[in-house]
Order: structure tokens, then C-alpha cells, then sequence
């Protein structure tokens, strides 16, 4: 069944003239992990804020078609509501931050408290994203004191711990230095293995063509192209809408090594089973 | 990063009694030595709240505070004691200035109020926690967007404080002279304080984005991951200072009413 069903959706923000999402159509299943990609200004930030009904309800501004989660019209329900089924986070890990909590424990908290639920339960849930994120060992630390890659962890175990369903990260990583990045990104596949849905807006293309089950290509506000990640990167017009394939595609598009299905592998992964499985063809042959 | 609370863990009696217990202190230290007037009481407080301070091992960040307002408090004593109006009882002359008896009693009696005030404020706000402060006032009914605001500061001040010495030291790391001369300062506190708003700017909305989706404007009740336990201490110590209070207020009337007679 789809999670997510996203009918026709345009979107304008108040006092512009340019629709930010024009004619946005998809469908996304549970338990997919979802890579949002596009320039600058594609839309993907706002794509992904729709999601939870913060386009249009907390900008406001002209709003079409709808965005359904678990059957809910996002539009008509509240953020509140929205939020223990849609999780959010961002890509400056410093203004996720409450700053009304001195422990890192306390602020993964900060969620669950207003929502009313009992501590014991509290501990629980908080106990076992700490464990998945990897940051039990800094449960006392102060948040402001931490790295950006533990800082980013630690906002996304307080998401976690409300147990949504689905999960949207607004390029999480791009604020990350390289270790930082990897840190956050194995934390997204534990995520991804307890089956929650995934949808990240990321430029980083390779960790993008490696993780997700499906990619979208947005520009302009269109939705330019949504498959897997090789179908996406094999397409010819990537140059046009302002995405660079994975450097694995660009390799194998240049010496020609395709699959059955005609698409470029987008991973090293990908482009060595190809090739043994050729070479040993080739011996075969 | 350093915090500007100036509350310090010390696991100490004052930080075990709960925040009510000791705003009620508070309101009891100021409040008794009024009732019951005279300078004794007064002194009493001060050496009450002198010893829990010393006993919980903070009476040296009073140190600031008592400086501040000391200089203060000294002109005002040298101002009453050689202008205060009206007829007067000579103390001693110092060339044309005469010190005056009833001026130096004025200014003995505000002095005292507000070291007794500074003292017992200083029982309340160094040894409380502001999370643990606004839990009781959100659980007492005030609103807990007013407790987000009053507990965050704490944190996102010194927060823009640092972001702010980046940006200085990223101006001057380009050649602009950000000390010397009050012109210099002012000619670096424009290109220096743009960023820091309009940063502040782009970076609230996601700020009040990133709370609305952990549920910020959530109208269920809310709970507490840490309920703060006073010690088995808090409730005699509140029973204490109610019945202080009341003793106080019963033996100011019987003294009006000519029962009893108070020395002073």
C-alpha cells in the first residue's frame, strides 16, 4: 500500500510569481528509502516540507492538489498531529536544537514531553534510539558542545524517539564534514533496516545513487523523472536539469558497459559485478 | 560553551529543596522583617541566607553581585548621612559637611532591605535550576511557550555570543580593524552586526519549524522526563517558613494591640 500519495501538487510562496512545485504527481510505499535530487531551487526543500503539511500551512501562500499520509490529507490536519507520523530534519543541526535542555538526554526528550508521554516509556524509546544513532556515550554531554555529525544524530534520535512513520531529511549532511556525513548516513540505513520510510533530499549523489530504492529528479518545480537510481542516472538529460550522474555511471557511460536492462551501474558495487559477471560471459563465450 | 546561569550543580540541601520552597523563602525573608519592623530581623535574614549560601557552596558567586550593588549602596549611605533634609543630630563634620544622625539611620535601614533582598534572591537563583524553574511554572499553569522562551536564553545567548566573536574574527582576519578607538569600533559594529541579524533571521524560521515538528504547539498535556524530587527536607522546611511567617505577622498585631511589648 502507498505511504505517501502525492496528487498533482502545485504550490506557490506568497508575494512570488514562479510556482516552487508544479504538477507534482507520486506515489511513495512504505519502507522506501527515497532520494530527492536537483539544482538549486528545484523545489526539494519545499517538496519535502509538503510532506508534513508545513507548505502550505505554516508558509502559507497558493496551494493545489494534495499530499496524502496514511490516508490523512496533510493540508487539513495540523503540524501537531503530523508530526508523530511524518519526521523532519534539517540541514543545520545547530537550529534543531531546543536550547532549553542542558543534556543530550534531555533534549532528545523534548518531543516526547510535550506530547504527555510517561517517563518510563520515555526512557525507553530514547534508550533505544541512542543505541541505534550510536550516541549512548554522550547522553550527559551538553548539546551545544557537541560535533556537527553527533549534533545532527542527536536531532535525529529526538525525531526518532516519536516513532514516525516516515522520515524526511532536508539534505542533512551538506553541513557535515566527510566523517560527520558517513556517521549520519549509517545512522539513516540502521533507520532503513527497521523499516521505516526514507525520503532525503542530498547532493551528495553518490551516497544517493548507493542508498535509495527510488530517486526523484526534480527542476523547475516538475518532477523530471522518478526510478531507481540507475534508471535515473542513465538518462541522457541529466546536464539539463543541473545534476552530475554518480562518477561509477559517467566511467561506465564513457566505456559503454551497460546491464541487461540498458542503464549505466551507479555504484563501484554495481560496476564490478557487472564486470565479472562480462569477464566471466566472456570466458564462457 | 559556557552558560550564563549562574546555577551550579553542588548536590548541596539548598539545590535538594524544591523551587516553590524556596520562593517562599524568598517572599518570607523580605516580607518578616518588614511585619515585624526594627533592624533585627533584618540582620537575622542576612545571616540566614549568609549560612545556606556558605552551606551550599556558592556564597562566593554572590561575590559580583554584592560588588555591584555595594557601590551602590555606599552612595547612597554617604548621600543621606550629609544631605538628608529636615532637623538633624550632628554625627561629625568634615570641613562644610555635617553627617547627619537621622540620614544615617535612613540610609542603614535601605541598605539592609536590599542586601536582605540581594541575599535571599541570591538563596532562590543560585542554587535552582532553570529547567527545574520552569517545570514548576509550567506545571503551575504558565504558559510553556513564556517557560521555552525564559529557559532557552540561557543557551542562545552565549550561542549568538560566539557566533558573533567567529564573525568579528573573520572580519578581521580580512583587514578590518575591529578594536582601537570608539570611531573604529562603531565604523566595525555595522559589517560585524548584519550578519549576525539576518543570520538570526533565516535561522529562526527553521528554529520555530524545527520545534513545531516536535510538537511545540501541542495542546496535550505535557509530562517530564526528569520529575524534580525534593528532599525529605522540603516539606518541614516549608512548613517552617509558613509558620515563621504567620508567628511573625500574630506577634505584630499582639504588639499593636498592646499585649506584648518589642524591644528595639
Amino acid at each position: 500500500m502507498a505511504e505517501i500519495v502525492i496528487n498533482n501538487l502545485r504550490y506557490r510562496y506568497p508575494e512570488t510569481a514562479r510556482l516552487a512545485l508544479d504538477g507534482i504527481s507520486c506515489e511513495i510505499h512504505q519502507g522506501e528509502f527515497i532520494g530527492i535530487i536537483g539544482r538549486n531551487g528545484a523545489g526539494k526543500s519545499t517538496l519535502s516540507q509538503a510532506m508534513l503539511g508545513l507548505v502550505p500551512n505554516f508558509y502559507h501562500g497558493a496551494y493545489g492538489g494534495s499530499v496524502t499520509v496514511d490516508g490523512i490529507n496533510v493540508k487539513e490536519d495540523t503540524v501537531d498531529d503530523l508530526c508523530q507520523k511524518v519526521g523532519l530534519v534539517f540541514q543545520n543541526p545547530f537550529n534543531q536544537v531546543t536550547g532549553s535542555k542542558l543534556t543530550v538526554y534531555d533534549e532528545i526528550a523534548y518531543g516526547l514531553e510535550n506530547f504527555g508521554v510517561a517517563p518510563d516509556e520515555m526512557r525507553r524509546r530514547i534508550d533505544s534510539a541512542m543505541e541505534l544513532l550510536d550516541i549512548s556515550q554522550l547522553k550527559d554531554r551538553a548539546p551545544y558542545d557537541l560535533s556537527g555529525g553527533q549534533m545532527q544524530r542527536m536531532a535525529l534520535a529526538g525525531i526518532i524517539v516519536m516513532e514516525p512513520e516516515v522520515i524526511v531529511m532536508d539534505e542533512p549532511t551538506s553541513q557535515l564534514d566527510p566523517q560527520g556525513s558517513e556517521e549520519v548516513f549509517r545512522a539513516v540505513s540502521a533507520l532503513k533496516d527497521e523499516g521505516k520510510t526514507i525520503i532525503m533530499v542530498e547532493h551528495k549523489i553518490e551516497k544517493i545513487a548507493a542508498y535509495s530504492d527510488r530517486v526523484m529528479l526534480l527542476d523547475d518545480g516538475k518532477l523530471v523523472a522518478m526510478g531507481t537510481p540507475k534508471a535515473v542516472f542513465s538518462r541522457d538529460d541529466l546536464a539539463e536539469h543541473g545534476v552530475v550522474a554518480p562518477t561509477y555511471t559517467q566511467i561506465c557511460r564513457k566505456l559503454g558497459i551497460r546491464d541487461r536492462e540498458g542503464f549505466y551501474p551507479v555504484t563501484l558495487e554495481e560496476t564490478r559485478s557487472l564486470l565479472e559477471s562480462d569477464m566471466k560471459g566472456g570466458l564462457a563465450g | 560553551m559556557k552558560s550564563i546561569s549562574l546555577y551550579e550543580e553542588k548536590h548541596s540541601f539548598l539545590n535538594g529543596l524544591s523551587p516553590e520552597t524556596k520562593l517562599l523563602y524568598v517572599i518570607v525573608a523580605i516580607a518578616v522583617p518588614v511585619i515585624l519592623g526594627g533592624r533585627i530581623p533584618f540582620f537575622a535574614f542576612i545571616a540566614m541566607s549568609i549560612t545556606l549560601l556558605a552551606g551550599s557552596g556558592v556564597l562566593r558567586n554572590t561575590k559580583t553581585i554584592v560588588a555591584v550593588s555595594g557601590f551602590i549602596l555606599i552612595t547612597v549611605v554617604i548621600i543621606q548621612t550629609f544631605f538628608r533634609g529636615g532637623t538633624f543630630t550632628e554625627l561629625f563634620r568634615i570641613g562644610p559637611l555635617v553627617a547627619r544622625k537621622e540620614g544615617f539611620e535612613y540610609s542603614l535601614g535601605i541598605v539592609l532591605n536590599v542586601l536582605n533582598i540581594i541575599f535571599c534572591f541570591c538563596v532562590f537563583v543560585l542554587t535552582t535550576k532553570p529547567s527545574d524553574m520552569m517545570q514548576e511554572m509550567v506545571k503551575h499553569g504558565i504558559s510553556p511557550r513564556l517557560g521555552y522562551v525564559f529557559v532557552s536564553l540561557f543557551q542562545i545567548i552565549p550561542q549568538m555570543t560566539e557566533h558573533t566573536s567567529t564573525i568579528t574574527d573573520a572580519q578581521r582576519s580580512r583587514g578590518m580593524e575591529t578594536e582601537g578607538s570608539l570611531a573604529t569600533r562603531i565604523k566595525a559594529f555595522l559589517p560585524l552586526i548584519s550578519p549576525v541579524i539576518m543570520n538570526s533571521f533565516t535561522d529562526t524560521r527553521e528554529r520555530s519549524i524545527a520545534l513545531e515538528v516536535r510538537g511545540f504547539s501541542s495542546t496535550s498535556k505535557k509530562s517530564f522526563l526528569e520529575d524534580f524530587v525534593p528532599s525529605s527536607a522540603d516539606s518541614g522546611m516549608r512548613i517552617a517558613l509558613i509558620v515563621l511567617f504567620c508567628a511573625s505577622v500574630a506577634f505584630t498585631v499582639l504588639r499593636v494591640m498592646g499585649v506584648i511589648a518589642w524591644l528595639r
